[in-house]
């Protein structure tokens, strides 16, 4: 009986993106690990693709909002708050 | 029963509406919801950034989706998740702008993309599978200027998705609540994404020679 309660291969290559993402329930995430223990290849291959989304997301982080961009966007707002408060005080 | 979602606008109508009103428990007070979109000024400038590639339309779309977040504060419910809600409006901003100039090319293929396809293609070509992260070494011999190119060249839809995903860590949720549609369709774009995205960046690898050098045999020191 216990071995209807483990993944395939096919089965678990079908929830490969959301166990990366840790979308799935906490059961199917387990079964996933315990096949990814017991399966050379599907590891191999989960944790190639772990990695080329881990370089992608490292590569497109880490934007920094220059000074200047960030004062002119604060001047707006302000400007925009001060209209409505003295719009909303007329 | 309280709506404290975040407020459905209507997609065909562009970004300028943000005036519908939705049953709200509580709307923040100025300073509040200052305080709030400040401090998701610098995040929403990056992915601004991503999305626009280019500096001064990045801070025109950011400044535009402050600016009518600030006019719509009064449909924000306090609790709820601002960085969302404001993405949602930069979102739209970003889709009505796009619609208005048609410039982004779409230039990816889907339908014959399978599935891991930089696995597959790396075995194939004689790259190392294993070992030292070989993944990782691939997308940093790429580089930060051709992933960004690689994903502007995803349908927009793919794209916004896809930006999201990597520049934010959204939950499937999160995303789903940004762009105003199922998760299902998060979770299919986002997959549909990933497989476009892989077959650009092994493309984009060929080409720029990062295939060739990491399948050259390492000289020996004589």
């Amino acid at each position: 009986m216990k071995q209807l309660d483990r993944y395939t291969c096919e089965e678990a290559f079908r929830r490969l993106d959301d166990y990366l993402d840790r979308e799935l329930s906490p059961s199917d995430m387990a079964r996933m690990q315990e096949h990814l223990e017991t399966c050379a290849g599907c590891a191999r291959e989960f944790a190639f693709e772990a990695s080329v989304l881990d370089g992608v997301k490292r590569k497109l982080r880490y934007l920094d909002m220059p000074s200047d961009v960030l004062a002119r966007l604060t001047a707006a707002i302000a400007q925009q708050r001060h209209g409505s408060n003295e719009a909303g005080g007329a | 029963m309280t709506d404290l979602s975040v407020p459905a606008l209507d997609k065909t109508r562009g970004a300028s509406h943000l005036d519908q009103t939705t049953a709200r428990a509580s709307p923040p007070e100025a300073a509040e919801f200052e305080a709030l979109l400040l401090a998701v000024l610098a995040p929403a400038y990056g992915y601004a950034l991503r999305l626009t590639r280019h500096r001064a339309d990045a801070e025109d779309l950011v400044q535009e989706a402050s600016l009518l977040a600030c006019g719509g504060s009064h449909t924000f419910q306090v609790g709820t998740n601002f960085k969302a809600w404001f993405f949602r409006i930069l979102v739209r901003c970003f889709y009505a702008r796009h619609r208005a100039a048609q410039r982004r090319p779409q230039t990816v293929e889907l339908d014959d993309t399978p599935d891991i396809y930089l696995y597959g293609n790396s075995i194939r070509n004689g790259l190392p599978s294993s070992g030292d992260d070989p993944a990782s070494i691939l997308i940093d011999r790429l580089g930060t200027e051709r992933v960004v190119e690689a994903i502007s060249q995803l349908p927009i839809e793919y794209g916004v998705v896809c930006t999201l995903y990597f520049m934010e860590d959204f939950a499937y949720h999160e995303i789903a609540d940004v762009l105003d549609v199922p998760l299902g369709t998060v979770r299919s774009r986002l997959h549909r994404g990933r497989k476009m995205l892989q077959k650009v960046l092994w493309h984009m690898a060929q080409e720029a020679g990062v295939i060739s050098a990491m399948t050259r045999p390492e000289r020996q020191p004589s």
